[in-house]
């Protein structure tokens, strides 16, 4: 079924226009996928603008390349305390240039080791968080009615309750795994995303298209998914973006705060580690320094990406580029 | 008196569930404490000297009956006068309340005077009728019984002859009669309560007690106040207040220490130690402890009904099992690495410290570690390994210990992390469950190992009596005094011999045939007896006795002799009027840095969108 396809508010009528060309040879599949690539095209060419999204996506892409190649680079051994090279916290030293650990691990793997953890956390919280969001957001446009105050009361009813306070008590009842933690952000930090889409989802249905679609015949899952989700999903990329970065400093927050798993390194873990040991009271700035770089490097990177990806994307800002 | 360090036990309380909440806010805690001004008010008075202590631990209770961690019961210590009193020098038994005592000659009648010069602190004189009281409402009330029930089980009759008089029959001997660590009440304060179960003793300040220090106010998890008993007959404490103040985090703690926030802290990691052992006007002291600290293997938990309950992993009742865990583990390595020095390498159940019943395993029965063994040990047990390289159960499920770990002790996790690589190396596997409470899955008995660890009295029958089956709980639902459920019938029958041996060598000998008896089983398994490692600023106090005098510890001591002997320093008075001022200041400063950081972060944001609408 291929009726309205549209990518975003203001590409629908443009890209007819300006590449209508040869239209009669080509399906309207290869249409509508050479469409997709000329919006690609052109945001990129509008995100390049922004310096600071060029920044943050190279950050990122950086960071991206180092936790994926970790295995080659580190190898897991670097985790084992039985195996540890050094002697206990360690100076930084040509052999350990950021130093070790209380075990006399290397630092350096640790944090390169530890990025696994935080991104892999940071990218699934974020993708359940705005899953969520965005499931209840639609429907609760959609439906109206009763189905959606009691979805929006609950929705303020998270939205009012403080995050931390909510994620700490989920992840001291369940077992302490990294499930725990990604669920625990997850069901914490959805109520803003569904806020958001539900807004937009009330402004793409009052379009006259979708009455026409529903006169048509479209039900309420066509609707739904071929008309309001198109038009939500710039709002929702955008939006994940930013939520990871938060995703990721409540990983870390939860980390530090003695509710991840001991035996799993990841940035939060290895400043809690730090902390237990006296790290800080002794003055060992090596072992509390680089996985807090580390953290603040990636969330400002993911912030960057986010608001540079919104800016091309969110039609109320972007119209006079 | 037990003396209990870990968490894993005690009452139930709400208060625990707000444990991780508690914790969460350490810093703000930091903050907030110096900023109640209820604590101050006292300090309007000049140059008035206050011992700061630094504590983590909660209290369980404030009623000498029901209260079994090491902070409580040090409390009690200072709060009410024992019978008999250790002396610090060599633990030999002092007066206390008792001036002296002796026994009948078949031994089974003991008589004690009870002195004449202590006074409750609401005036009345100290008798042995409340001696006796507190006695018999032990033996005849269950919920009295429930922290120190084991010193009254083997009483006949407790009576009061006279002011001065007291007398108690026993049914059969009884070796710890001048080491009964029970805090004695006052009868006409104690005899209005109703359910010593429920009653914590918090309620009404200051409490009548007749110890070195009255305690004068207390708030769960935030201080506990006490001021010198200036009529204490041993005579009076030299500082005008005592306070026991919460830090639950070992970092803040340190930094309070490092500003003279707080005069003293316990429990310091290797790092800490070595960076304050450079510091001006602090001494940092590292004694031999009265601690062991063990991995306890769950036995099958089971009730005195016989009736059977939680989940231990069925591998774990045979013996070969528990013996190649403990050829699995490192001690050495442990002690270097993660105790970095800071502690004795396990071996017997009593700490080294308490030399007549230290006793260390044969070379034929030792468990050191080899790896290769521990294999063999597993294969002959039949836990072979299954293709993926796991051990599997007898039902055919890959062997996975749960590890119960406390959350706010660093050495569990650090030790943990080892666990889980000597023994996946074996093919069994580890998860470790570390909660801020331990209690719930101890006491129901779901978890395969746990981390354990208690402090040792001068006369070790308490911690040898956590082992017996008479410890276990009633029913599944009851709590006992038990440790983890262990009971064995040749353990049982040492237990009841020593305990009637009033001869010291041949009582230690049965300890040792004991300590040698529950090495051979392989349920507790002693890894490293920690140090005491703690420090306190010398420019708030002059002098501190340790117990033992020659290297002994200053927190938990089995006395109050540190706390009531501390001399304070120079009499220049600046100490904690300024520091509290120090903490009003960090918080101001902290919450103005906070606003700015917030308005800059709105004032950056608003302009972005302004720019944005370009």
């Amino acid at each position: 079924m291929t009726t309205t396809e549209s990518d975003g508010p203001m590409t629908t009528e443009s890209t007819a226009a300006s590449k209508g060309g040869p239209a009669t040879a080509r399906s309207p599949r290869a249409l509508a996928w050479q469409r997709r690539r000329h919006s690609a095209a052109r945001f990129w060419k509008q995100y390049r603008t922004h310096h600071a999204g060029v920044f943050g996506l190279a950050a990122l892409g950086l960071c991206a390349l180092i936790a994926l190649t970790a295995p080659l680079t580190v190898g897991s051994d670097v985790q084992s305390v039985t195996d540890a090279p050094g002697d206990p916290m360690e100076s930084p030293s040509t052999e350990f240039p950021l130093g070790t650990d209380q075990f006399g691990r290397n630092l350096l793997g640790l944090v390169v080791w530890g990025a696994r953890v935080s991104l892999l956390v940071g990218l699934l919280a974020a993708v359940l968080s705005v899953a969520i969001g965005a499931l209840i957001g639609i429907t609760a446009g959609h439906f109206k009615g009763w189905y959606a105050t009691v979805m929006m009361r609950i929705t303020d009813w998270f939205l009012v309750m403080p995050t931390l306070v909510l994620a700490i008590a989920l992840a001291t009842v369940m077992s302490r795994s990294l499930g725990t933690i990604i669920l625990a952000i997850g069901v914490t930090t959805w109520p803003t995303t569904a806020r958001l889409v539900r807004a937009q989802t009330l402004a793409v249905e009052s379009r006259p298209y979708i009455e026409r679609a529903k006169a048509l015949g479209g039900g309420h899952w066509h609707i739904m998914t071929r008309h309001v989700l198109p038009n939500v999903m710039p709002l929702v990329l955008a939006q994940t973006t930013l939520i990871i970065s938060s995703a990721i400093l409540a990983e870390a927050t939860l980390a530090f705060l003695g509710l991840g798993d001991p035996t799993v390194v990841s940035w939060g873990g290895l400043l809690q580690d730090a902390r237990e040991a006296g790290a800080v009271s002794a003055g060992k700035w090596w072992y509390l320094v680089p996985p807090g770089v580390a953290i603040a490097v990636v969330a400002l990177a993911f912030t960057l990406c986010g608001r540079a990806v919104e800016s091309v994307l969110n039609p109320k800002l972007g119209v006079a580029r | 008196m037990n003396t209990q360090d870990q968490h894993h036990r005690g009452l139930l309380r709400p208060r625990l569930v707000a444990a991780a909440g508690a914790a969460a806010l350490t810093l703000t805690a930091g903050l907030a404490t110096p900023l109640n001004p209820a604590p101050h008010q006292a300090q309007a008075k000049e140059n008035k000297k206050v011992l700061t202590v630094a504590v983590a631990q909660s209290v369980d209770s404030l009623s000498p009956f029901l209260a079994s961690r090491l902070v409580s019961t040090s409390i009690h210590r200072l709060m009410y006068e024992y019978l008999t009193n250790y002396d610090p020098a060599d633990n030999h038994a002092i007066p206390g309340l008792a001036t002296k005592w002796e026994p009948s000659a078949d031994k089974l009648t003991w008589t004690y005077t009870i002195r004449s010069n202590s006074k409750w602190s609401d005036g009345q004189q100290a008798t042995a009728e409340d001696a006796a009281w507190t006695f018999n409402k032990m033996m005849t009330d269950e919920g009295a019984a429930t922290a120190n029930g084991s010193f009254v089980g083997n009483f006949k009759k407790v009576t009061a002859p006279s002011a001065t008089k007291l007398v108690i029959e026993l049914k059969k001997p009884q070796a710890t009669m001048a080491a009964l660590d029970v805090p004695i009440v006052p009868k006409h304060v104690w005899e209005k309560v109703g359910d010593f179960t429920k009653f914590n003793n918090d309620k009404q300040f200051p409490i009548v007690g007749n110890g070195p220090f009255i305690l004068t106010d207390y708030k769960p998890d935030s201080y506990v106040r006490l001021k010198p008993n200036k009529s204490f007959w041993r005579g009076a404490p030299k500082f005008d207040e005592l306070v026991f103040k919460y830090y639950k985090d070992g970092d803040a703690a340190v930094a309070a220490l490092q500003k003279g926030e707080v005069s003293f802290v316990s429990g310091l990691t290797p790092a800490q130690s070595t960076a304050l052992k450079s510091q001006q006007n602090i001494k940092v002291n590292d004694a031999p402890g009265r601690r062991f600290y063990a991995l306890a293997t769950n036995p099958g938990a089971q009730a005195k009904n016989g009736k059977k309950f939680g989940d231990g992993a069925e591998s774990l009742l045979d013996q070969k099992v528990r013996q190649a865990l403990f050829l699995a583990i490192d001690r050495k390595t442990l002690i270097d690495k993660v105790f970095q020095g800071h502690a004795v390498e396990g071996e017997g159940y009593i700490p080294p410290r308490f030399s007549t019943y230290f006793w260390k395993p044969e070379a034929s029965q030792q468990l050191t570690y080899d790896p290769a063994r521990a294999a063999k040990l597993l294969d002959e047990a039949g836990y072979k390994k299954n293709g993926d390289g796991k051990r599997v159960e007898k039902n055919g499920k890959p062997i996975n210990y749960r590890v119960l770990c406390h959350a706010t002790d660093p050495n569990d996790k650090a030790v943990g992390q080892y666990l889980k690589e000597w023994y996946g190396k074996l093919g069994i596997g580890v998860t470790l469950n570390c909660l801020d409470n331990v209690t719930d899955p101890w006491l129901a008995g779901t978890y395969d190992l746990a981390f354990d660890g208690w402090s040792v009295n001068p006369d070790p029958d308490f911690v040898l009596s956590i082992h017996t089956c008479g410890a276990l709980p009633a029913t599944p639902k009851d709590t006992g005094a038990t440790d983890n459920f262990i009971c064995d019938k040749k353990y049982d029958e040492l237990y009841d011999q020593q305990l009637a041996e009033y001869d010291t060598a041949k009582r230690a000998d049965i300890v040792k045939q004991m300590e040698s008896r529950l090495y051979d089983t392989g349920y507790m398994n002693v890894m490293a007896y920690p140090n005491a490692v703690e420090a306190y600023r010398t420019d708030q106090i002059k002098s501190i006795e340790t117990m033992p005098k020659a290297a002994g510890n200053i927190y938990g001591q089995d006395g109050y002799w540190s706390w009531w002997s501390a001399v304070p320093a120079g009499s220049s008075g600046e100490s904690s009027d300024s520091s509290s001022s120090t903490g009003v200041i960090i918080g101001i400063v902290a919450g103005v840095l906070v606003l700015a950081g917030i308005g800059a972060f709105f004032a950056m944001r608003r302009r972005s969108t302004a720019e944005d609408r370009e």
